[in-house]
């Protein structure tokens, strides 16, 4: 599996240079917010600096450009487990954005940012360019931010679920463990339910948007596109919310403090709740397609929304 | 930690199924009004199961020489989904299918194999499971419906055999099976809990066995209790190994578990109310959300439970991934009547059909089984807490 090798090169990558003290160090310089939302360029601050060179050296920004163009060539289904990672490790800058923002740059044959973007260094590039499909008009822009945001969420959920689980197994309280007492195992089994449902909705908000596929030179983006990123970014923040809760809820106290990690993950999870819509603004999309959009039973949506996009041969009836 | 489950495809010659299944349902369903369709898999129809069996549709992962279509768990996912999304009456075949079969195809003997799959395949031999008793609930190795073995001498038609004595409850169509796979103790006592317990194919004909309909709160009465006085069952009643019960329960579970049925138990009633809320009359802002709402929520369920068949049809047993789908299903399937009735009970429900009503109706009642049947939500939950490596 070739995302696995790149996957796994990357995760080596972060765990050497994105450590926690380097996630503290950027969010002190300012880049907590914007920067890591996408909404714009980092700002050369020394820790934002350094990190981002380790990651522009290693070449993973052009994991998505095509091969022909010198990048690895990977479609959104395969970045997928790139965007998880990035998440896994709360990186401080819109790493994953600007994989997109250099694919997308290389297949219209426009010189890519040598920086760390966020999507709307698109608009500002697409001003001066014909009319763009996709990733230069703002509907294709917003669904496709949703979906890597939704992948991001769903690597930071993971590892929320792995540190609370951690945190059950090994405090004890009344001469055992906490993850001894039935209410606390509930209370894992719920957070564990909802983190395998927000993966895998952001794994179907990544199976389209075939425009970054190189199989597909020309793809326009299709409406299940933002049917499927809509389902990701609304179902992984509602992961978001019970997810979080739960995790301060058995780390107690010490979950609180600025010292224990916990926090870089709750409080990312929760701007990234409120970055490219939230669940209610995405229920609101999801449902629009659904009621005004499709006709019906829901089973034919839902094969539109959860099939590969390469399987989904309508049946008439 | 559980490992994650991978977005996957329906392969196509599984998808191939669909488009003939749907066509059989679209002509076997058409005068069958919604409220009767939301009764899913509760609903029971021997002849319909029948139909189901002439088209091959039943025993489809059973290999073809007992009658099976050889096929594999997607493809039978496909039938299912069809089945179940456009409320066929499959109760009456539906465990056999599901769980009996391939449970005696696993640790059946070739006999048994050869006089129980063939019927099962053609919708001519029902089964019910023979689990809960009075006081054994989820915490089920505490059974104590007992088979004794008894010798040639022993016995009045001069055959080895066992002797059956107990009661089970809560046994789901008893009334209109043929046998039952009942999980009984045939050797040590109470205390020994998964130790000496076997399961038993009872003839539910056979002198000495009583079934008596329990009615549900719908005011349906699909399930029983069935009683055991001193049944004599021949030696091959035994199936699989002797003592081996536990293990062979706990496999046939993740078959029960697993299953589309965990996601779809609300969907007739799901599809009444989308076709209303699409009408200039039914739709509003409010209604709309919902709908993304419940869909959102649907979408990985669908996904997760292919992911599951998926490890199935590669020969894993995904025990702990199949609990967690479930309690999740369940949880969705519930809240799809209390969302829905909030919704056409906060406006005037004068122009509502009375098809979404009724179906409203029945799906409310019997929404609390849902996370009863199969396990509860707190033995689910305790089952991914293993999982996950806390006990």
């Amino acid at each position: 599996m070739t995302d696995d090798i790149f996957s796994k090169a990357l995760q080596d990558l972060l765990d050497a240079h994105c450590t926690p003290a380097v996630v503290r160090a950027v969010e002190r310089e300012g880049h907590s917010g914007q920067a890591a939302l996408g909404a714009a360029a980092a700002q050369a601050t020394p820790a934002a600096t350094d990190l981002w060179q380790a990651i522009n050296g290693s070449g993973f920004a052009n994991a998505m450009v095509p091969e022909a163009s010198g990048g690895a060539g990977l479609s959104m289904a395969d970045a997928f487990a790139l965007f998880e990672l990035c998440g896994r490790f709360v990186v401080p800058l819109p790493l994953a954005e600007t994989m997109l923002v250099r694919a997308w740059a290389a297949k219209r044959g426009v010189p890519a940012p040598d920086e760390c973007v966020g999507l709307d260094w698109v608009e500002t590039s697409a001003k001066t360019l014909p009319q763009q499909p996709g990733l230069g008009a703002q509907p294709g822009r917003q669904a496709l931010h949703a979906a890597v945001i939704a992948a991001q969420m769903a690597g930071a959920l993971q590892r929320v679920l792995e540190m609370t689980l951690n945190q059950a197994n090994e405090r004890q309280q009344f001469g055992r463990a906490l993850g001894k007492f039935q209410a606390i195992q509930h209370q894992l089994a719920l957070m564990a339910e909802h983190t395998f449902a927000a993966r895998m909705a952001a794994q179907i908000g990544c199976a389209g948007f075939l425009e970054f596929s190189a199989e597909v030179s020309s793809a326009q983006p299709c409406a299940s596109d933002r049917l499927r990123a809509g389902i990701a970014k609304a179902r992984a923040s509602e992961a978001a919310v019970v997810v979080t809760d739960l995790a301060h809820s058995i780390h107690g106290a010490m979950g609180f403090t600025e010292a224990v990690d916990l926090q870089l993950f709750t409080r990312r999870l929760h701007l990234w709740r409120q970055t490219a819509g939230s669940e209610s603004y995405w229920h609101r999309q999801v449902g629009d397609v659904l009621v005004n959009q499709h006709n019906g039973a829901a089973l034919e949506s839902l094969r539109a929304a959860t099939d590969l996009a390469t399987n989904s041969p309508a049946i008439t009836s | 930690m559980l490992p994650s489950l991978q977005h996957t495809v329906i392969p196509p010659e599984d998808e191939a199924l669909r488009g003939p299944v749907r066509a059989f349902l679209r002509e076997a369903l058409r005068d069958v009004p919604a409220p009767v369709r939301a009764k899913s898999w509760m609903g029971y129809d021997a002849a319909f199961s029948r139909a189901l069996g002439q088209r091959g549709w039943l025993g489809l992962t059973l290999p073809t020489e007992y009658g099976g279509a050889g096929r594999s768990a997607m493809a039978r996912y496909v039938l299912v989904e069809e089945l179940l999304n456009a409320g066929a009456p499959v109760g009456s075949h539906w465990i056999a299918d599901r769980q009996s079969a391939p449970l005696i195809l696993k640790y059946g003997t070739e006999a048994q194999k050869r006089f129980y799959l063939p019927p099962i395949c053609r919708g001519e031999a029902f089964f019910c499971i023979g689990m809960s008793e009075p006081n054994s609930g989820s915490d089920l190795a505490s059974v104590k419906t007992r088979a004794v073995k008894t010798d040639a001498g022993a016995n009045a038609r001069g055959q080895a055999g066992w002797l059956l004595n107990g009661q089970k409850i809560w046994t789901s169509n008893a009334h209109n099976c043929h046998y039952m796979i009942a999980l009984v103790r045939t050797s040590g006592e109470a205390a020994d809990r998964q130790k000496g317990l076997s399961q038993v194919i009872v003839d539910l004909s056979l002198p000495g066995v009583t079934v008596r309909p329990i009615k549900d709160l719908t005011g349906d009465s699909q399930f029983c209790e069935v009683f055991f006085d001193n049944v004599a069952l021949k030696e091959d009643a035994l199936v699989g190994a002797e003592g081996g019960g536990w293990a062979q329960v706990t496999a046939e579970l993740a078959f029960e578990r697993s299953g589309p049925e965990r996601i779809y138990s609300s969907m007739v009633l799901f599809d009444e109310w989308l076709a209303w809320i699409r009408t200039p009359e039914g739709k509003s802002a409010e209604s709309t959300q919902l709908a993304g709402k419940l869909f959102s929520q649907l979408a990985p369920l669908r996904a997760l439970s292919i992911a599951v068949t998926e490890k199935i049809v590669k020969g894993e047993s995904p025990v702990v991934e199949a609990a967690l789908v479930k309690d999740l299903g369940v949880t969705l399937e519930q809240l799809m009547p209390t969302a829905i009735a909030d919704d056409l009970f906060s406006r005037d429900v004068k122009n509502v059909p009375l098809s979404l009503l009724q179906s409203l109706a029945y799906v409310t009642q019997v929404a609390p089984s849902f996370s009863l049947r199969g396990g509860t939500r707190d033995i689910l939950r305790g089952m991914i807490a293993r999982g996950l490596g806390l006990r």
